[in-house]
């Protein structure tokens, strides 16, 4: 698979670089744009009091290590509680370099460097006296470009894939901060993940080559390949050992962790994924539609016992996506459904899980410099793992190395094989001050729910439901 | 599955190099820049954010649509206009705002009889720069009734086209502060 899509993407690379009509050379421009907003947000959330101690020090005085999980019996493990206020403010901003020229062929080509400064979700103290602050720089994407009006675009780099964002349909986020799909998130503790949703770009920008096409009779495609879920320069081996850290791990001790995506080292068994996207737009009696079918599939690291047998107990990432909208009149609807084997992140789901399904529909009204909109989103996908990962199994013969969970005594769910529903909806609006300048205000509210599992660890019983409701005004600078 | 995309996949980029008229090269502001990565609204690709280094072919365009007003002109209307206004005191020959060149007719100053000169300008491209525009001057005296090729002082040319330069500095000037 591999091998043949990075052939026919040198087919179409040598075609793109092969002279053409003449047209004026241009010599490369530098440019600077980017964004930066500020919100205040309330926020309304379950577990946001916790009564079961995190575990975490307390104090940073004589710490030799990042915030670390403190021993059973210790001080901390016994009594660390918070309550946590609905009032914050949030600020993020990116600062983005683009770099466009056009070859005498008439080749355009260029690279764009997009500098984030929310590296950091949560605290990093190293020492008393050493911390990095959680507004530290980093890349959030960088990529290089070249394109021909014949033969299309190849993009290679940190960027989202066709079908993680480029070319998708249906997907009505242009209101408020965008609603459910918005920035929500920088209000929401992660308590039962009740953040993360399985937005189109949350399928991530690790390091790829994607080829779009010219658009011919309103069709466009686009294609994307990555070896895995990494991004940046280097190998990501966290020793001079070859550990499951190492960007390219194919097989490794521990791989039954990343099912879902670690978010701080970008850490998950998603490998060799591949994207395609085709997608028409045209206009009929003066609505603009487009609608977008597409595909991801991936393969996905395998568990690696010590003894050396591999164990493959993921299943491939496998979804299906369609989505269409209209727009007149300064109305757009759209919708999209999503099915196929992932989990709530866009992660692998262990073999014998259910598939997940999604079903996103959004609308948005723009008159004059308003804008307000909504979105709403469900989804269907396993809960908690039904079976989890035994070396001794997989030693044993076992292909998978799955057994069965126990599952949770007297909760009805004896195999830990329920369903989670995620479900959430936003209306926002925002206002246009200027051109690049809005006020933007918006609400949300994300439940997660899953008969019979526990998904407030802070609190004791068992709750089974989680929500997440937040209020955002703020604004948004845009250059 | 597999399968399919790849035939998709070959045949697909090949059947794109034949659309003919009904086909254009998609934008980068077409595609989806997923959350943080876009500030909505803002032009994308070539014509995002405020240009460090290099030529800004936008604000060109614009000021060429904005002093032009769209009289097909293809070369720097700042130029073009201080060449017509620097040269005619001439009678003008022709003037062909296509390709830049204004030609005068021979001219002979009042002052100067036995004398007579004709220029040559050419505005060199849609940039207002220094080397932007080309001044040629001829000069013929009177010699025993036949008008015969003389030597222009060097600075002549040079003059002229300060002259120009100058008078495109006053016209932008002016144009920049309306």
């Amino acid at each position: 698979m591999r091998k043949i899509l990075l052939g026919t993407t040198a087919v179409v690379g040598a075609a793109l670089l092969a002279p053409a009509v003449a047209v004026a050379q241009e010599a490369p421009t530098v440019r600077i744009g980017g964004f930066f907003r500020a919100y205040y947000g309330n926020t309304q959330q379950s577990g946001r009091n916790s009564t079961q101690p995190s575990t975490l020090a307390t104090n940073v005085s004589g710490a030799t290590s990042n915030l670390q999980q403190q021993a059973t019996g210790s001080a901390e493990s016994a009594g660390n509680i918070a309550r946590l206020s609905k009032n914050d403010f949030s600020t993020d901003a990116e600062v983005h370099v683009f770099v466009n020229g056009k070859t005498a062929n008439g080749l355009s080509y260029g690279a764009v460097i997009e500098i984030a400064f929310n590296q950091q979700e949560g605290r990093n103290i190293v020492q008393q006296r050493a911390s990095t602050g959680k507004t530290t720089a980093s890349i959030d994407e960088y990529y290089a470009f070249i394109a021909s009006p014949t033969f299309g675009q190849i993009r290679f780099g940190d960027e989202d894939g066709p079908v993680g964002g480029l070319m998708n349909s249906g997907v009505v986020t242009n209101f408020g901060t965008g609603g459910i799909y918005g920035d929500r998130e920088s209000f929401v503790s992660r308590q039962a993940n009740v953040r993360t949703t399985t937005a189109p770009g949350s399928l991530g920008d690790n390091t790829k080559i994607i080829y779009l096409s010219p658009q011919f009779f309103g069709f466009d495609f686009g294609a994307s390949f990555a070896f895995n879920y990494n991004e940046g320069e280097d190998t990501g081996c966290s020793s001079n050992q070859s550990s499951g850290w190492c960007d390219s791990a194919y097989a490794f001790t521990g791989a039954s962790n990343f099912g879902i995506a670690a978010a701080g080292p970008n850490m998950s068994v998603r490998r060799n994924e591949y994207q395609a996207a085709l997608r028409w737009r045209g206009s009929l009696a003066g609505v603009g539609l487009a609608v977008t079918g597409g595909y991801v599939g991936a393969g996905a690291a395998r568990e690696l016992t010590v003894q050396g047998t591999q164990a493959r107990l993921y299943n491939n990432l496998n979804v299906f996506q369609v989505g269409a909208q209209a727009t007149a009149y300064g109305l757009t609807v759209g919708a999209q459904y999503e099915h196929g084997d992932s989990n709530f992140f866009w992660g692998n789901t262990l073999r014998g899980d259910r598939p997940m399904d999604q079903f996103f529909t959004g609308a948005s009204y723009t008159v004059g410099p308003f804008t307000i909109g909504g979105n709403y989103v469900i989804q269907t996908v396993e809960g908690g793992s039904r079976s989890s990962f035994s070396a001794a199994a997989a030693n044993g013969g076992s292909s998978t190395g799955l057994v069965a969970n126990p599952g949770t005594p007297g909760t009805g769910n004896g195999t830990n094989a329920a369903l989670m529903r995620r479900i959430g909806w936003g209306v926002g609006g925002n206002y246009r001050l200027a051109p690049g300048l809005d006020l933007v205000a918006e609400y949300s509210s994300y439940t997660v729910a899953e008969r019979g599992r526990d998904l407030d660890p802070s609190n004791p019983g068992i709750q089974d439901r989680n929500v997440a409701k937040v209020f955002i005004l703020g604004t948004r600078l845009a250059f | 599955m597999k399968h399919a995309l790849l035939a998709l996949g070959v045949v697909l980029p090949l059947l794109s190099a034949c659309g003919g008229e009904n086909q254009r090269l998609v934008q980068n502001d077409e595609y989806g820049d997923w959350r943080n990565g876009r500030a909505r609204n803002r032009p994308q690709g070539a014509t995002a954010g405020i240009v460090v280094f290099g030529v800004d072919k936008d604000r060109e365009a614009r000021e060429a649509a904005a002093t032009g007003g769209g009289s097909g002109l293809s070369v720097n209307a700042y130029l073009w206009r201080a060449t017509l206004d620097t040269l005619s005191f001439m009678p003008l020959a022709s003037a062909d705002p296509f390709g830049g060149t204004i030609i005068t007719e021979w001219y002979s100053p009042p002052s100067a009889n036995g004398e007579r000169f004709r220029a040559q300008a050419y505005v060199l491209g849609r940039q207002l720069r220094s080397d932007g525009v080309r001044v040629q001057v001829f000069r013929q005296t009177l010699d025993r009734g036949q008008w015969v090729d003389s030597p222009v002082s060097p600075s002549t040319n040079a003059d002229l086209e300060d002259k120009v330069l100058a008078r495109a500095r006053e016209l932008r000037s002016q144009s920049a502060s309306r």
